[in-house]
């Protein structure tokens, strides 16, 4: 500390350092935060229900989003990802997740939102199982914080079911 | 900057910088704005640096005190006869 130079250095480092701190602290003051979000899917329509040359059977669907994730919003969260995902059982798989829609909420004033759209990505099973099936829609997001930890949650939706006919 | 003045600006350095992380964080936390807490953090760290990084006067209150040259002269250090050549090399006073 004798010397400009060493003291400069000095703030430097123990600056940093505590920054590296608050950081951590920032990261950690997520967990006092307990969300309460609530989402809601409608299917409004089957545009079409088909088996493909290849085989697999293909649907595509007219969807209503609604949610309401304010409440995933902290201080310390950068944006929050979101996708649906159509999930279902088969023989060959206990799980099946199919991405219908995704979407990237960059502030809280955003979160809250209803989307009226047909599935962003094709609704296609690996096989020839979609006839007449149950199935879920579950909304997954993902917290991405401004530092720490990221966190991930989902609200399942049950009681969907595929026709019994391609149409 | 004299020894205790070096002490006084680690302990200044450490204190400031806590407290104004402590500051920068309650502020951001009760304003919910991380960009906020970042600029309160890095206004204590510039009025940290200002503090105690330039050699001010209040650094040089306890100058270290030399006794006289003249006092040297009069308790010369005594010789070492049989290895003279190691006399006179201890290395330079590293003092600015």
């Amino acid at each position: 500390m004798h010397s400009f130079g060493h003291r400069a250095n000095a703030v430097a480092t123990f600056a940093v350092t505590i920054l590296a701190a608050m950081c951590f602290a920032a990261s950690f003051s997520d967990h006092f935060n307990s969300p309460s979000p609530t989402a809601s899917v409608k299917i409004l329509n089957i545009n079409w229900f088909q088996k493909e040359a290849n085989g697999n059977d293909e649907v595509s669907m007219t969807l209503n989003i609604s949610a309401d994730l304010s409440s995933l919003f902290t201080w310390n969260t950068k944006q929050v990802f979101v996708f649906v995902a159509a999930e279902y059982e088969t023989p060959q798989n206990a799980l099946n997740q199919v991405s219908l829609w995704d979407g990237i909420i960059p502030s809280k004033e955003h979160a809250k939102f209803l989307i009226h759209t047909t599935n962003k990505y094709r609704f296609i099973d690996q096989g020839s199982n979609l006839k007449g099936k149950d199935f879920n829609l579950t909304m997954h997001w993902h917290i991405m914080p401004k530092t720490g930890k990221m966190f991930a949650d989902k609200i399942v939706m049950t009681g969907y079911r595929l026709p019994e006919q391609y149409r | 900057m004299d020894w205790q003045g070096q002490k006084l600006a680690e302990m200044l350095m450490q204190l400031l910088l806590v407290a104004s992380a402590v500051a920068a964080f309650v502020v951001g936390y009760a304003m919910a704005d991380f960009q906020l807490m970042l600029l309160v953090y890095a206004g204590g760290v510039v009025l940290t640096a200002l503090v105690t990084v330039p050699n001010w006067p209040f650094f040089n209150r306890h100058p270290l005190k030399w006794l006289d040259a003249a006092e040297a002269d009069r308790h010369p250090r005594p010789q070492v006869s049989a290895t003279p050549s190691t006399v006179g090399k201890k290395k330079a006073g590293k003092n600015k």
